[in-house]
């Protein structure tokens, strides 16, 4: 049983990481595509 | 029964309580070389502690780390972009409430308690094994005396650890001094480690390339699960349950897990970024991101390649057992060319590692007493610790707190860096953890302006999601929750300290809300305190021309009495002004009251009070957050029109020193600005004047000669006999302003080298000395700016 609830739990862990990899894999494409905009003066506003 | 009566409203005293820090801005290259200086530290031994977790693959993981550290960078942004002074503290309390904002400090407490300890115990070992390599070469060449081998039973050989603990005490008790004394911080100084760090940087990428070219290379294991070998240690808590090597095998991406975050600390110093912010130049925000750009491309550059390129050129036989420490060393000895080249280049390495740890070292100290400044304001931390330096006016308690926690903690590894980096880790994770659930919750909760927000974001029903966010949350999270099993002495100390951290916050809050209830009765009773976002003449109800009196400490009030000995109130008015220091960590705007008048300004504006009153005389009272005092002085002087400033003798610098500094400040105020008096005042009543600003000269008697010798010439000549003495001054300097920007400036620096050499009084751009030290000044009725009811003859 309690094999198993590590198991879970593990799995759980492991989605998350996966999860946020791909996640945060798009904030640094998206980030690094507005940071070269920023350096060659194109900058757009990106505001709330 | 109390014979006490609380004096009426009336006859309180107003004080003004100025609620904005007086900052003094820096370009993002600064801030980018501040942050730096902590963040790049980390190369010279992440990799190293990663390694001896992990295995060979290591490499890949802190390069995936710097890669995810871009990402991290964006959640700093997005809180920089809201909170000013964006740190862990003020988001975690905005977003999660005070407690778990006392637990988040204390998480961030421990990461930068552990910063000095590891960066000094890097910095010996740097240079411990550059000793030991010196030794070993110098020996096969046959240049040690036998004396010496008889003393080392062989070749001279130190301890590692044991010299690494006794340099890294050394180093952090230096920084304990200099910062209990109060040094300034330097970006200047940052900004030149950062510029030499950068010409190693890139002679070790140049070399390592053409080494690479010429003797080729070791592959570097590919981040799978196969190849992970973890060993006991980094198993931690796991290594009962699970074999050593089953793990991996059994949960795949686990082991992935693991070893990333074994790997965590490479990206530790990403909230000094958070710390910075506040002291970037206008447009802030387009600021922070192009620094926190070149931040991620350094530090991804330097940390991540360097990471690879000790494994593919360092053989596997020596890489770990003896470079596991100093790997850049390592890298520097595996060169292809000579061997002498690669032992001054591994020289110069351990110089640029010594630098920078060091300045790490520095670091820690600042940070710590900053964040511990920052809660104290709070009223999280009882004010006996920010109780200022009898003689230097720091707050010494905090600092020697700091200090004998990181002493503890150097003695307790005995030099181990991967124990220290394991520890370290647990404080890296867990603030970034809290810092991105902050700004999680804060995409709901927070309705206010934001700069910049992490993309992607999806509007689903009306709802925006943060997926950007909520993904860096996610790995934060699991890789911090997988740490906790894993390392398990970063677990117990980290857990122990933020424990204990928590206890002393939560307890002193207790303490000082009892305490502040009272005061704040007190308070009202004898002041009447107004709040204001900047410092104006209308508001203090004072007059242009006004003397300003800066005083610190409540023993120290000489200056004071001297001001209102020499000034007639009814004519020109007398503000007595106290810069509290806000430092690093600390807020920047919308201060409350509390935070920037407490126990100790009411103490030293009562004691102001009844200076002024034995002389009945009136005085205005002020207090100015500041980053740096003397740009509080200058800007408050400025904004109040005061004719002059009169400040008591320093105990840190000579009086030419404090004229310059204050000299610095006003130099940065933008234009257009009025020039006034410095009087700094002696024990004895001795008075040395200074005018800030530019103003006329004091000339030399020869110079007033020659000066004529040329008129009489001059007007000599036909059509020139109306040519006054200052014509000829100023077609002097026009000429001269012309040769310096021309092709006589190397002479003209040369001459006045010399001249400065022979004047025993430094020359002083800013602020020149009135020749006259005098203890009664008299009136003048100046016309260069310079003038005031203290000035002293001219």
């Amino acid at each position: 049983m309690g094999q198993i609830i590590v198991i879970v739990l593990v799995r759980i862990l492991e989605g998350m990481f996966v999860v946020g990899i791909i996640g945060s894999f798009v904030v640094i494409v998206l980030t690094g595509i507005e940071d070269l905009k920023m350096l060659l003066g194109r900058e757009e506003e990106n505001r709330s | 029964m109390s014979s006490f009566q609380p004096p009426s409203p009336l006859d309180r005293v107003r004080i003004v309580v100025a609620t904005s820090v007086m900052l003094t801005f820096i370009s993002y290259w600064r801030a980018a070389a501040i942050v730096l200086n902590d963040l790049a530290s980390s190369a010279f031994y992440a990799c190293g502690i990663s390694e001896q977790a992990v295995g060979k693959s290591a490499p890949w993981f802190i390069v995936g780390v710097m890669l995810f550290s871009f990402a991290v960078r964006a959640v700093y942004v997005e809180s920089c972009s809201m909170f000013v002074r964006g740190g862990v503290y003020r988001v975690v309390k905005e977003a999660l409430g005070g407690t778990l904002a006392k637990f988040s400090v204390s998480a961030l407490m421990f990461d930068y308690i552990l910063t000095g300890p590891i960066s000094g115990v890097s910095a010996g070992q740097y240079i411990v094994g550059l000793l030991n390599e010196t030794f070993a070469t110098a020996d096969t060449h046959g240049w040690i005396p036998r004396a010496a081998h008889s003393l080392f039973n062989g070749t001279p050989h130190l301890n590692v650890n044991l010299t690494s603990v006794v340099f890294a005490l050394a180093v952090t008790i230096y920084y304990w001094w200099e910062n209990t004394k109060g040094i300034q911080e330097s970006s200047e100084k940052a900004l030149r480690v950062m510029q030499i760090t950068t010409v190693m940087v890139v002679i070790l990428l140049g070399w390592s390339a053409l080494t690479l070219f010429k003797s080729g290379y070791n592959p570097v294991p590919l981040p799978t699960p196969q190849n992970l070998h973890f060993s006991k240690e980094s198993l931690g808590f796991l290594r009962h349950s699970f074999p050593e090597q089953s793990l991996a095998k059994m949960f795949g991406l686990l082991g992935i897990l693991i070893a990333f975050g074994h790997s965590v600390l490479a990206m530790s110093g990403e909230e000094s970024l958070a710390q910075v912010n506040r002291e970037l130049a206008h447009p802030k925000l387009k600021n922070l991101k192009r620094a926190a750009v070149v931040i991620a491309i350094y530090s991804f550059v330097f940390t991540g390649l360097s990471a690879l390129l000790s494994v593919m050129l360092i053989p596997d036989a020596v890489r770990v057992p003896v470079y596991k420490d100093n790997l850049i060393s390592g890298l520097a000895m595996y060169m292809w060319g000579p061997l002498l080249l690669r032992l001054i280049f591994r020289g110069f390495v351990v110089v640029v590692g010594f630098l920078i740890l060091s300045g790490a070292v520095n670091t820690a100290i600042i940070g710590s007493n900053g964040v511990l400044n920052r809660v104290s304001e709070d009223g999280v931390l009882a004010d006996w610790f920010r109780f200022p330096h009898r003689k230097y006016g720091t707050s010494s308690r905090i600092i020697n707190l700091v200090v004998l926690l990181q002493i503890v903690t150097i003695l307790a590894s005995r030099g181990d860096v991967y124990v220290l980096g394991e520890a370290y880790a647990f404080g890296v994770i867990w603030s970034f953890t809290f810092n991105s659930l902050s700004m999680l919750v804060l995409r709901f909760k927070y309705k206010g302006v934001r700069g910049w927000k992490v993309p992607p974001n999806v509007t689903i029903a009306g709802t925006e999601i943060p997926i950007g966010l909520l993904s860096v949350f996610l790995v934060l999270l699991a890789t911090a929750l997988v740490n906790l099993a894993t390392k398990s002495v970063a677990t117990v100390a980290g857990v122990s300290f933020s424990v204990v951290f928590f206890v002393i916050f939560t307890v002193s809050e207790h303490t000082n809300r009892k305490k502040y209830a009272l005061a704040k009765q007190q308070m009202k009773d004898h002041f009447q305190l107004l709040q204001s976002d900047t410092v104006q003449r209308d508001l203090l109800g004072i007059r242009a021309g006004n003397v300003l009196v800066p005083i610190r400490d409540y023993n120290t009030m000489f200056h004071l009495r001297w001001a209102l000995e020499h000034t007639n109130t009814k004519d020109q008015d007398v503000v007595v002004m106290s810069a509290r220091i806000s430092q690093f960590g600390s807020a920047a705007y919308g201060l409350s009251t509390e935070q920037v008048f407490n126990d100790y300004e009411q103490t030293l504006f009562t004691r102001a009070v009844s200076v002024a009153e034995s002389f009945g005389k009136k005085i205005s009272l002020l207090v100015v957050p500041a980053r740096d005092p003397w740009s509080a002085i200058a800007q408050t002087a400025h904004n109040l029109e005061s004719s002059a400033v009169v400040a008591g003798v320093s105990s840190k610098m000579t009086t030419a020193e404090q004229a310059f500094n204050l000299g610095s400040a006003w130099e940065a105020i933008p234009e257009p600005k009025r020039q006034f008096l410095l009087q700094i005042v002696h024990p004895n009543g001795n008075v040395d004047t200074f005018r800030i600003g530019p103003h006329t000269p004091t000339m030399k008697n020869e110079d007033v000669v020659l000066l004529h010798r040329l008129w009489l010439k001059i007007t000599q000549e036909q059509g020139l006999e109306n040519v006054h003495h200052h014509d000829i001054l100023t077609e002097a300097l026009t000429r001269f302003e012309k040769d310096y920007g021309e092709h006589d400036r190397e002479d003209i620096v040369k001459e006045l080298r010399l001249h400065a050499d022979a004047d025993p009084m430094p020359i002083r751009r800013i602020a020149d000395q009135i020749p006259t030290v005098q203890s009664e000044p008299t009136r003048s009725d100046g016309d260069d700016g310079s003038s005031g009811p203290l000035a002293g003859p001219k």
